[in-house]
């Protein structure tokens, strides 16, 4: 039996984590935590495909380090600015 | 001096070397990623300062056809990404045929935000709207350019279907692949 390829694998994820970031959120009542939900799968699709489909995962860990830090930066500001109108 | 260091500056493009594909492709990359960190970052920051006008704009968009956008893009890059396999391992017609798909995905992708802007713009939606809307336009529109000048590369690479071509327009694809991912819960679903 051959294993399947890990391009293969991770549409297969995407696809699966691109459902749930439509469907999971309007299911949970508290903005806070669906925000933080829907853009956690955001960060998980987006380091998937910078490992594997833009093929970064053998490289220096600085660029790695670099596409991975953009992904949380941004990320992370949205849920903080989501959060802040939320406690106001 | 060891004998990496001396290819090293043999080739003159450093650690970049290291990067699959033209290293210049990841200058553009990377210059790409901070010009869209910017903007995402003034329209989470546009929000916190006006959460009413961009709650009322949010909700006035079409999430679902975002989502399938959404699956069309990654399976885009999947055949894009499988097009680098088979180019690696010599299949060069195998590669123009995954190559070809993922640029009739990105077709798609455009045929379907064209559409959702018809949908909106039909509405009396525009830029100048308020500002959910300018950095909306601003935003998508950005990216749908790079997805078009993204199906344009991979048209040139898929010619001669050679590694480092291959490499080199897919990583630009998958570039606008990773900021579709990133921008599409950022402007259609946090709330």
């Amino acid at each position: 039996m051959t294993m399947p390829d890990s391009v293969d694998v991770t549409w297969i994820a995407l696809i699966g984590l691109a459902l749930a970031t439509v469907l999971l959120p309007p299911l949970i009542p508290r903005a806070l935590l669906g925000n933080a939900l829907l853009l956690a799968f955001a960060a998980l699709k987006g380091h998937r495909i910078a490992l594997d489909f833009m093929d970064i995962r053998a490289v220096p860990a600085l660029w790695r380090g670099l596409v991975a830090s953009w992904i949380l930066i941004v990320l992370l500001l949205a849920w903080l600015a989501s959060a802040l109108v939320a406690l106001i | 001096m060891s004998t990496a260091e001396c290819e090293q500056q043999e080739t003159g493009w450093g650690i970049l070397q290291d990067l699959p594909g033209d290293p210049m492709i990841w200058v553009l990359i990377f210059s790409e990623l901070v010009a869209f960190g910017l903007l995402l970052g003034a329209f989470s920051v546009a929000r916190a300062i006006h959460p009413a006008v961009f709650a009322a704009g949010q909700a006035t968009l079409d999430s679902h056809l975002a989502g399938l956008n959404t699956v069309v893009l990654v399976t885009s890059g999947w055949a894009a990404a499988r097009a680098t396999k088979a180019v690696r391992n010599g299949q060069r017609a195998t590669t123009r045929y995954w190559l070809l798909g993922a640029m009739a995905l990105g077709c798609l992708f455009i045929a379907i935000k064209l559409a959702e802007y018809a949908e909106e713009t039909g509405r009396g939606v525009g830029l100048e709207t308020n500002p959910f809307f300018t950095l909306y336009f601003l935003l998508t529109g950005f990216h749908l350019l790079h997805v078009g000048l993204g199906i344009i590369i991979l048209a040139v690479v898929c010619r001669r279907a050679g590694i480092s071509g291959v490499e080199t327009g897919t990583a630009f694809w998958h570039m606008v692949d990773l900021v579709w991912i990133v921008m599409f819960p950022i402007l259609y679903l946090v709330k």
